[in-house]
């Protein structure tokens, strides 16, 4: 596959050599890129690496990217057939610059270049179009699979003609996306710190995701409604400035139609302007590219002027998480737990990007959880929220970021910097843990769960108020179950996609039922409103099983507790 | 006299192979052990059992004539542990670092501000206090790192390439420090490839290869009564090569002819 591609890519040598690249060069560099991307699954762990091939990976987003392809390809069904290519188009083009963004930005600011290719004899014009060229291949392992929804949808539709069209637009979308990207990615990095350049892409990243969810859930409402179908193009004349409408335009090559006529004039321009951004790009903003890049993270010693850019502020917030840590923590260990657990968690991308869309996915899915009823109309629905028991649903829904938090409260990819509490006195790893545990809690739960409350509380009265205290105490008995149950570790021990021996289906599926198994046995005791005092058993149950695995929990021993092999 | 720390026929194996076998060594209080070996021969692995994070080796180890089996957080408590190119938490500041180490070791908050601040000034690191780690060099990592071994004030510090990537100057402080913890009475434990180091610090040399002791003694009776640097004598009892030969021969290969 790789070498197909790779010989596809490398054909129009002539315009390479032109744009000013040395072949040869920009050969062996992709070569050896896409080599690295096959292979970067298997750096994961030499357990997993024999049992499961990277190929399987890939597979994996292919088909994922075919199934995001068929969820945008719905609006295809519009009426306004213009207006149905806009939005697909449109959507498409937002789905690939998140891609991009997200996915690929750390294969494009592959810091490692730096030592290996910048001190080769490489111009810069090899290395920008090394970078393009690789990301067009990876794109194309993308862009194939996620196209196929709206061009089977099309074909099915229009007819064959469609068919061969359909490969222009979607490549020129491509270019698009990509400049735009490229674009975004170089002028953060010459109007940021290079310190800051990393954690303003991962907001991008982060709202981005946020984006992309809550379209995937609520396209298909969305599309249903009313106001929907009706959409017309001639309706939104500022839309024709826009690339996804010339790309549109462009069917107008295909499709004799008088809707057409009017504005084919604008398909012209889906072939110009992207062919003039990839002319823009290598010409004037691969200048200072590898300058800028080679900039990003590492700072010499001696450069201590930059190494003052980042110093972390003794703000009133750092303070804050010290009183919190003495005040919830009774010895020196629970504070060092609920210490590194606040920090790391303040500071690492990789938390954030993980965490942080899932704070999105609760009122996203609740949303989508109560129009699911097709007979009501969004207002409808809105209007009788308060007298359904949706609240509960609500309540229950933030077990999911819980789920989350604590496997990434476990989870590292500095995991390997666990090894001074291996070499320290610690007693019982269970009270670094407990403190970590508290601090996370403290830090994430508590403010979400208050806001979700305050939700449920004006929305549906204080009669609600024992299935928030309900929720509380059962949502945090499913995090200290979980934590006891799956991630028995020390806080940032393991390492990510870890292979866990043993029976791990059985503790999937343990995460899974146990959040809704609470959770409909607290719907059971709001069948009526005579049944309150089950509701403050429950509680009392809840609360004495909570601290009973706790109790468990906290005083995990060194025999109890996973250990990572920190030897390798 | 009693030896501060005694390893007696200690053996260990990872799956089929052998990565200490038999090892006898023993460590008077004030001395400072260069412990030196080719990659591979077992330093690490050594360390590692001494500091208490691997217990699954067969033989005898004692602190203070005690098997560290029977109080392995005592253990832990006593010694300093500095590993060579070790991973640390670089998103928090050193000061945020030191403090959670030191709440690892028990010690007041007063106590671990005071001596981090203290450690850090001389390093020449102060100004960098409230700066993140993951921007620093490998230096000033290391610094770090050291700092961080010895905030608990421990009896016994095992330093694994405590140099790498220090700057010339802060070579000096850290030869410096080990003479001065020495006079303290603290007990030094010191892995290294630098050699020169090793042959000035050290009070005796401790040789590994391929998980056996082949050599423990002072520098003086290793050289026995010649002038071999420490350096010869490594190359003569490890490697069966002539060196200056495989040297030649990779000069001669970019010779094309």
């Amino acid at each position: 596959m790789n070498k197909f591609l790779l010989f596809l890519f490398l054909l129009p040598k002539v315009l390479w050599k032109a744009l000013g690249a040395d072949v040869p060069q920009l050969k062996a560099i992709l070569k050896v890129k896409l080599m690295l991307d096959d292979r970067r699954p298997l750096t994961m762990g030499r357990a997993q690496s024999k049992k499961k091939p990277a190929r399987f990976m890939t597979a994996l987003s292919v088909f994922l990217s075919a199934v995001m392809g068929f969820m945008y390809s719905m609006p295809l069904m519009l009426e306004d057939k213009f207006m149905a290519l806009w939005l697909y188009f449109s959507t498409f083009l937002l789905m690939l610059s998140f891609m991009l963004v997200s996915d690929f930005s750390t294969v494009l600011f592959d810091t490692r270049d730096k030592t290996i290719l910048l001190p080769r004899p490489i111009n810069e014009r090899t290395l920008l179009l090394s970078r393009l060229l690789h990301m067009f291949i990876y794109l194309f392992r993308i862009v194939v699979p996620m196209s196929l929804g709206g061009w089977i949808v099309l074909g099915m539709t229009q007819g064959w003609k469609a068919v061969v069209w359909f490969p222009l637009p979607v490549m020129m979308l491509t270019i698009i996306a990509l400049f735009l990207v490229n674009a975004a990615y170089l002028l953060v990095l010459r109007f940021s710190k290079p310190g800051k350049f990393k954690d303003i892409i991962n907001y991008f990243q982060i709202v981005f995701s946020m984006l992309f969810f809550a379209t995937v859930y609520l396209m298909p409402r969305v599309v249903e409604s009313k106001g929907f179908q009706e959409l017309q193009h001639a309706h939104y004349p500022w839309i024709r400035f826009t690339p996804t409408y010339w790309l549109a335009a462009t069917w107008s090559w295909v499709q004799q139609d008088k809707v057409w006529a009017s504005t084919q004039w604008l398909s012209i321009l889906a072939i110009i302007g992207p062919l003039l951004l990839v002319w823009l790009t290598v010409k004037y903003l691969s200048p200072s590219f590898a300058k800028r890049i080679g900039n990003i993270d590492v700072v010499d010693a001696g450069e201590t002027k930059a190494v003052n850019q980042v110093k972390v502020k003794q703000s009133k917030q750092s303070q804050l998480y010290i009183r919190l840590a003495n005040l919830l923590n009774k010895n020196p260990l629970g504070k060092a737990g609920f210490s590194i657990a606040w920090l790391q968690t303040d500071r690492s991308r990789n938390f954030k990007m993980r965490v942080y869309p899932m704070f999105a996915f609760v009122p996203v899915y609740f949303f989508y959880m109560i129009t699911l009823n097709r007979k009501r109309s969004i207002a409808e629905t809105w209007e009788n929220l308060s007298n359904s028991h949706t609240h509960i649903l609500l309540l229950y829904m933030t077990s999911f970021v819980v789920m989350n938090l604590l496997a990434m409260l476990v989870h590292s990819d500095q995991y390997k910097a666990s090894w001074i509490y291996y070499s320290s006195p610690i007693e019982k790893p269970g009270a670094v843990m407990n403190g970590a545990f508290k601090g996370i809690w403290v830090k994430y739960f508590v403010p979400m769960f208050t806001i979700v409350s305050c939700f449920v509380l004006y929305t549906w009265g204080l009669k609600s108020l024992l299935d928030i205290v309900l929720a509380f105490v059962n949502i945090t008995l499913f995090g200290v179950a979980i934590l006891r149950v799956a991630y028995r570790r020390l806080p940032f021990s393991a390492m990510e996609k870890m292979n866990e021996k043993g029976n791990r289906f059985f503790k999937t599926m343990f995460i899974m039922i146990f959040p809704f198994a609470l959770g409909l046995g607290h719907r059971m005791a709001d069948l009526s409103p005579s049944l309150w005092w089950m509701k403050i058993l429950f509680i009392i149950l809840s609360a004495i099983l909570l601290w009973l695995i706790w109790d468990s929990y906290k005083n995990t021993s060194w025999d109890e507790v996973k250990k990572v092999d920190l030897s390798s | 006299m009693q030896p501060l720390i005694s390893l007696q026929n200690v053996s260990k194996q990872y799956g089929e192979k052998t990565v200490l076998n038999n090892v006898n060594i023993d460590i008077f209080p004030g001395q400072i052990i260069g412990y030196i070996g080719p990659n591979g021969a077992g330093k690490s692995t050594t360390v590692k059992i001494l500091t208490g994070v691997i217990q699954d080796y067969t033989g005898l180890v004692t602190i203070n004539g005690r098997d560290i089996k029977e109080d392995i957080l005592g253990l832990k408590q006593m010694i300093g542990y500095v590993p060579e190119l070790a991973d640390l938490y670089d998103l928090l500041t050193p000061n945020e670092y030191l403090h959670f180490i030191g709440a690892l070791y028990n010690l007041p908050d007063n106590i671990i501000k005071e001596r981090s601040q203290k450690i850090l000034q001389s390093f020449g690191l102060i100004e960098n206090i409230d700066q993140r780690m993951d921007s620093f060099s490998k230096g000033m990592r290391q610094k770090v790192l050291l700092t961080a071994g010895i905030l608990h004030n421990p009896s016994i510090v095992i330093l694994d390439e405590p140099m790498s990537g220090l700057d010339a100057n802060a070579v000096i402080v850290v030869k410096e420090l080990l003479q001065v913890l020495k006079q303290e009475g603290k007990t030094i434990f010191y892995c290294s490839h630098m050699m020169d180091v090793v042959e000035k610090v050290s009070d005796r040399i401790v040789l590994i290869d391929k998980g056996t002791i082949i050599a423990n003694d002072t520098i003086e009776a290793l050289r026995d009564g010649s002038d071999n640097s420490l350096e010869k004598i490594f190359a003569q009892m490890t490697t069966s090569e002539n060196l200056n030969e495989t040297a030649g021969n990779i000069a001669q290969a970019m010779q094309d002819k």
